[in-house]
Formats: structure tokens, C-alpha cells, sequence
């Protein structure tokens, strides 16, 4: 970012004494734009020591996937986002027949069961359950009155959310893949942390009187940055960030104009 | 080091070579290796094997003190940390003997039956001042019968041939109830103050601790389907005739005129000759669906729920509702509106009341839809359906095919079961530990089979 050139050096009037042309003596005082040498680059350092960084939805240590990241003014968006209170959507991947104590496939053993009593249906009738309890705690902190007409519109066209602090609400989940051991689940979400969701795993284990740690916990979509906007390890260079920020931009206004009024 | 230090002592005997005890070491981070191998050794619990069945089970909600719950405990504690528990705002499981095929939720009572070929089919608890659960025979007199039964108590029915009839559906009026089995007909007992049970009215009759149980078998085929509205009963046979008695001051009973009928008789009007698949009351307006999927109305209409077709509040002849909404499948009559399902699965209601559409939404002389994205349906979940519609008195359920259960309506001393005790309106899920399998709606409490999830 130093190397870039930067803004060209502000230009003064500065009233010079005339080069002496002819034999000296002349006291004449010519009008010359110089540049201010307070702006030298030599005096006045590199133009960008510090950037001013902020993190958007926190993701795990264990947990991969897309990581929203805020530079300079784009700090103050990263505040609105996070009023907006959207989605967030995670492929959460699994194995059944174990039971570890912090739910993933790296903890202390605890117990292992047998699960070939596991079938698509039984799962998806978990699934089903899971999200009609969620929905339900999304009606319920949303913090509308229930009895009004507006409540009732707005549940009909699915757009009540709660708008403030909420515990993790869970608003869609649906199996991708299910090949004993092995499972794949998609979850849309809000207010959550990964320990949630490989918690939600390890219920559905139990649910299914087996037991089940998550493997794999990736964020796939946060708001409205999906994995195609995402930069891989790769593209961490200066031109890809601009690029990215430049395609941004336009999603990110129309987001927190629609939703923020 | 040991040895050297027993050599220097002079004169010492020499301890013969000892087994070096040193101290307990700790346990320290374990090898990956051995981690792997404890893991393998470690022991593989089964909690269900591949042929695990699911269970039916019975959930109850609603007023208690009745005893229609069937749950003793809230109405007289039985230790002494309990409390009386006047409602049950959420799904409380109620044990049962045999698995039950059949509720019915009456005006305070509930009937819960099974198809099995023991000789207990029936089981009764809630209200019985009219013997509509039957004689049950007091403990402490044995000549007095209990007035409220807090317990699902069997009911003793005078069966020809009890350990091969089956009993096949149960339905409860106000003071009233029904059973219907496959081959001996239909078993009436309660009130028969208006010949809701079939038989003869006999004044100054005393319906409390009767012993009577009266049995109807004269119809033109078999009964297929029995439903008791507040004060009269509907029978519908296989050949798709509809059969009435009862009060008719309403004209529920759909025979023409507005006098009590206490044989049942056949009902004539526009369901002459049609073949009805589905007869439907609770209150005093009676629904009954055909075929073709047509809609006919009889009875009370001070609610507006037959006045798409006439103005006079009460219609005794059964009349054609010639809606425009698809091919119906399903309809559901309660205390002042009604719903009914088509074949799309889109729910309609039209009444009085709290019809499931908002607060906006009172009353309605034609049918609304409820929009489907309140019962779940959505872009990501896009194959919800509506399987059932029910009514109570003033509330409306509907199941998915999903098995979740929904409610909306009156909320009349916690009997919608949402764990809150205000009117609800719009659907609402209620929580249920299982996949509802079909749900029984009363005045003040509801009954749901469910099935467990795994």
C-alpha cells in the first residue's frame, strides 16, 4: 500500500528571492509554487503505518469458511451488519457411533454406540422437529406483540426476526448427505457460536439414541458474502482485497438499505 | 544406590534383592497411539437395534379439574410436595394400558378407545353426571357411581361377543357420547334428554349413576363413521347415507323440521343420493363432505357459516355450499366457524370468531385461505402439506404431514397447549415430543396421539 504513489504534494506560494541573472543587488521577490516540504515523503514517513482492522461474526479455531473482515471506515458497516441480524449458513458435517466431551471428533472419548438403526427418515424427522422448535423461539424473540395484525402479516410473509439480543436460533436445517458413519447438514442461522452447532450435532446423536461429533463445521454464507466473494490464502495481496471491496460494495448498500431503512 | 548404602552399614544383613517399588509415576499425555487403542477397546453401547419400533403415546393438555386429562395427580395431589394443577399448558404424557386407536373429546370429558379383542375396548375419564362414561361403580358405596372420573377407567360395554368385536371409533357430545364398532352396531349412553342417544325420551329420566347403555343397529348398511354435535348425533354408513337424532331446534339435525328426533333417521335435502365421505359437527351446525369433493351444511348459521347460501339463521335441510375453492377433503365444524381442507392441502375457514387470519379477521360468510407459509411451508421446505383439519368449540387445529401439530383460537383455560394462556391468532406450533398422528379437540382441554420419533 506504501509502495503505491500517493497524493501528490500540497503546492504553496512562496515568495523567492529572483536568481541573481545579472550582477547581484537586485532585491526582487518572484511569486514560485513550491511544493510544502512539510509534505516530503522523507519527512513525512510511510502514508499507511497502522490499518484499522475489525472482524465481523467470530469463527473457531476449528471451524473454517468465510470471515468477514472490516479495514478503516468500513468498521462503522461492520456495526450495521451486525444490526441487520442476518443468516448465516454453515455445511456442518458429522460421524455417528461416537460421544467425545467438547462434541468434536478431537476430544476425550466418552462413549460409542452402534447406529445402524439410523435411517434418512428417522434423521429427517429430527430435523424437522429441530426446526419447528427454532422457528417457534424465532417468533418468540422477536418481541412482537402477537396479537396485532402486523404480527401477523409479517409471520406470513416469514420476516420476523428478533432484532436484537437472542440466544442461537436455528431458521433452516436439512440434510445434505447421509452415508453411516458420515452425515452432512446445512444450517441457516442466527446469534450462534460453532461450540452451538457441534453441540446441535451431538443432540441429534442422542436424539436418535446413538451418538454423534462433528467432524467439519464451515461457514458457507455470512449476510450477504457467500464463498464466491470470499479470497482464498492465495489471493491475500493488495489487488485481490481492493477488487473484492470494489464488488462489495454495491451488495453490501442495498442490504443495509433494505433492512435498516 | 540402595545396595551401596546397606554395604556401608557394618554388621548389616543384607536384604535380599528387593523388588525396586519406586514412587507412582503420573499418568502424562498419552500417545496418540495409545489414545487410538483405548479408543478401539473401548465398549459399544446399543440403545436401539435396527427392528426398534416406534411407541404410540397420548398427550393431554387443558383444564384439569375436570379429571378430562386423565392425569389424578393435579386434581388431588397424591404426595404431599405436589401441588393442584388447575391447567396443563403443554403436552403432558398420559400412560396407557393398550395402544389406543381412537379419542374423543367431549364438553369436560374425553374417551379413549383401542381396537384390540380384549374385553376392556373403552376407557373413560372427565365428567359423569349423565353417565356418559358409563356406571362406574364407587369404590367406598358400591351402589353409587362416581360423579367425576379422575382416572382413564374402563367402560363396561354389553357386547354380544366381547373378545371378537372391535371397536373402531369414539365420539363425545356435550353430556353425550358414542361408540362405534365393526360388527354390533353403535353404542350410545349419557343424556337423552332430546333422544341423542337413539331411544325414546323418558321424562323425569335420572341420566346420573344409569346403568343404561343403549345399542342402535338399524341402518341401511354398515356405520362408518359417528359424530356427536352439542346436543344430537350424526351416523354416516357406507353407502354414504347420513343418519340423525337429536335436538333440532337448530335444525342440526337436518330432517326438515325443528323438533327433537329420538329414532335415527335418514337425512334427505341436497345429500339425497350423494355419497358422503365425511360427516362433521361439534356445536350445532353440522358439515358433510362428498366424493366429488362438494360441501353441504346443515343446522345453526347465526355465525354466518351457511350464509353463502341463505339468509335464515337456522337451516334444517341440508344445503349445497357451492364454495369455489378446489376439491375439498376434509372439513371440520366447531362452535361458531369452520374449516375445511382441500385437496391441495390449502386450509380454508370462514365463521365467527377467531378465524386464524389475524385480528382483523372476526367474521366471514366465504371461505379465506390460510396462507401456507404459516404452517412451515417455505422455499427451503417446500413439500409441507396439511393432512388434517380438527375443531374444538372455539379452536382449530391442523396436523402436517410433517406430524406438527397446529393450533389457533380461543385460548380457554390453556387448552390450545402453547404454554401461554393468551387467544392465539394465527397457527401456532406446539411443542409435542413426537410426530402427531391425529388430535381430539374439546372445550377447555385436547387429546393427541403421537408417535415417537425414533
Amino acid at each position: 500500500l506504501n509502495a503505491a504513489p500517493g497524493r501528490a504534494p500540497r503546492q504553496h506560494v512562496r515568495f523567492l528571492p529572483a536568481p541573481a541573472g545579472s550582477d547581484g543587488g537586485e532585491t526582487g521577490l518572484v511569486a514560485a509554487r513550491v511544493p510544502v516540504l512539510a509534505d516530503h515523503p522523507l519527512v513525512r514517513g510511510p502514508r499507511f503505518r497502522r490499518l484499522k482492522i475489525g472482524a465481523g461474526h467470530r469463527l473457531d479455531v476449528k471451524a473454517s469458511g468465510v470471515f468477514v473482515l472490516g479495514i478503516g471506515h468500513g468498521n462503522k458497516l461492520l456495526t450495521d451488519l451486525y444490526n441487520c441480524h442476518l443468516t448465516k449458513v454453515y455445511t456442518v458435517g458429522g460421524l455417528f457411533g461416537k460421544a467425545t466431551d467438547d462434541f468434536s471428533d478431537t476430544g476425550k472419548l466418552v462413549e460409542k454406540t452402534t447406529f445402524d438403526h439410523i435411517t434418512r427418515e428417522k434423521l429427517e424427522r429430527i430435523l424437522a422437529v429441530i426446526q419447528g422448535t427454532n422457528h417457534k423461539a424465532l417468533l418468540m424473540h422477536s418481541n412482537i406483540d402477537m396479537k396485532t395484525q402486523e404480527a401477523y402479516e409479517l409471520a406470513v410473509k416469514g420476516l420476523i426476526r428478533p432484532m436484537g439480543k437472542s440466544p442461537p436460533i436455528i431458521t433452516a436445517i436439512r440434510c445434505l448427505q447421509l452415508t453411516l458413519p458420515e452425515f452432512q447438514l446445512e444450517i441457516h442461522c442466527l446469534h450462534e457460536t460453532q461450540q452451538y452447532l457441534r453441540k446441535i450435532v451431538h443432540e441429534i446423536g442422542l436424539e436418535l439414541k446413538s451418538s454423534a461429533v462433528c467432524t467439519q463445521v464451515r461457514r458457507i454464507r455470512d449476510g450477504v458474502f457467500t464463498l464466491d466473494d470470499a479470497l482464498l490464502r492465495t489471493q491475500w495481496n493488495l489487488q485481490s482485497i481492493q477488487n473484492a471491496i470494489w464488488d462489495c460494495q454495491l451488495k453490501v448498500k442495498t442490504e443495509l438499505e433494505k433492512t435498516l431503512g | 544406590v540402595s545396595a551401596a548404602m546397606w554395604g556401608a552399614l557394618r554388621g548389616a544383613r543384607r536384604p535380599p534383592p528387593a523388588l525396586r517399588r519406586g514412587l507412582a509415576k503420573p499418568a502424562g499425555p498419552r500417545s496418540v497411539r495409545q489414545l487410538r487403542e483405548a479408543e478401539e477397546a473401548a465398549p459399544v453401547f446399543q440403545y436401539a437395534g435396527k427392528a426398534a419400533k416406534r411407541k404410540d403415546r397420548v398427550f393431554v393438555w387443558g383444564f384439569s379439574y375436570s379429571g378430562a386429562l386423565g392425569v389424578p395427580s393435579f386434581v388431588k395431589p397424591d404426595v404431599g410436595w405436589k401441588k393442584p394443577r388447575r391447567i396443563q399448558a403443554t403436552p403432558y404424557r398420559l400412560e396407557t394400558a393398550e395402544k389406543i386407536s381412537s379419542v374423543a373429546c367431549g364438553y369436560g370429558f374425553t374417551l379413549l378407545s383401542s381396537n384390540t379383542t380384549d374385553i376392556i375396548k373403552v376407557w373413560g375419564m372427565g365428567l359423569n353426571k349423565d353417565s356418559q362414561l358409563g356406571f362406574q361403580r364407587s369404590i367406598r358405596d358400591r351402589t353409587k357411581g362416581y360423579e367425576y372420573v379422575l382416572e382413564p377407567s374402563p367402560i363396561p360395554l354389553p357386547l354380544e361377543k366381547p373378545q371378537q368385536t372391535r371397536v373402531l371409533q369414539v365420539s363425545c357430545g356435550r353430556a353425550h357420547s358414542l361408540i362405534l364398532t365393526d360388527s354390533e352396531g353403535v353404542f350410545t349412553m349419557g343424556n337423552n334428554s332430546y333422544g341423542q342417544c337413539g331411544r325414546k325420551v323418558v321424562e323425569d329420566e335420572a341420566y346420573s349413576e344409569s346403568h343404561l347403555i343403549h345399542q342402535l343397529k338399524e341402518f341401511d348398511s354398515t356405520v362408518v363413521q359417528v359424530v356427536c354435535g352439542q346436543d344430537h348425533s350424526l351416523f354416516r354408513t357406507k353407502k354414504g347415507a347420513v343418519y340423525a337424532c337429536g335436538w333440532g331446534a337448530d335444525g342440526q339435525t337436518g330432517l326438515g323440521h325443528y323438533n327433537i328426533t329420538s329414532v335415527p333417521t335418514k337425512l334427505r335435502g341436497d345429500i339425497a343420493g350423494v355419497n358422503i365421505i365425511q360427516v362433521s359437527s361439534y356445536g350445532d351446525c353440522c358439515l358433510a363432505v362428498s366424493d366429488e369433493g362438494d360441501i353441504f351444511g346443515w343446522g345453526n348459521s347465526e355465525y354466518l357459516q351457511l350464509a353463502s347460501v341463505t339468509e335464515t339463521t337456522q337451516v334444517n335441510v341440508p344445503r349445497h355450499l357451492p364454495f369455489k375453492i378446489g376439491k375439498i377433503k376434509e372439513a371440520a365444524c366447531g362452535g361458531t366457524g369452520n374449516i375445511v381442507l382441500t385437496e391441495e392441502g390449502n386450509v380454508f375457514v370462514w365463521g365467527y370468531g377467531i378465524l386464524g387470519k389475524g385480528p382483523n379477521l372476526i367474521e366471514t360468510a366465504v371461505p379465506e385461505m390460510i396462507p401456507p407459509s404459516l404452517f412451515g411451508w417455505s422455499d427451503f421446505n417446500p413439500d409441507i402439506r396439511v393432512a388434517h383439519v380438527r375443531c374444538g368449540l372455539s379452536q382449530f387445529a391442523a396436523l402436517t404431514n410433517r406430524g406438527e401439530l397446529f393450533v389457533w383460537g380461543k385460548n380457554l383455560r390453556g387448552c390450545l397447549g402453547t404454554g401461554r394462556m393468551e387467544d392465539q391468532y394465527f397457527p401456532w406450533r406446539v411443542t409435542v415430543p413426537g410426530e402427531v398422528v391425529d388430535v381430539a379437540c374439546g372445550v377447555d382441554h385436547m387429546v393427541s396421539m403421537v408417535k415417537s420419533f425414533t
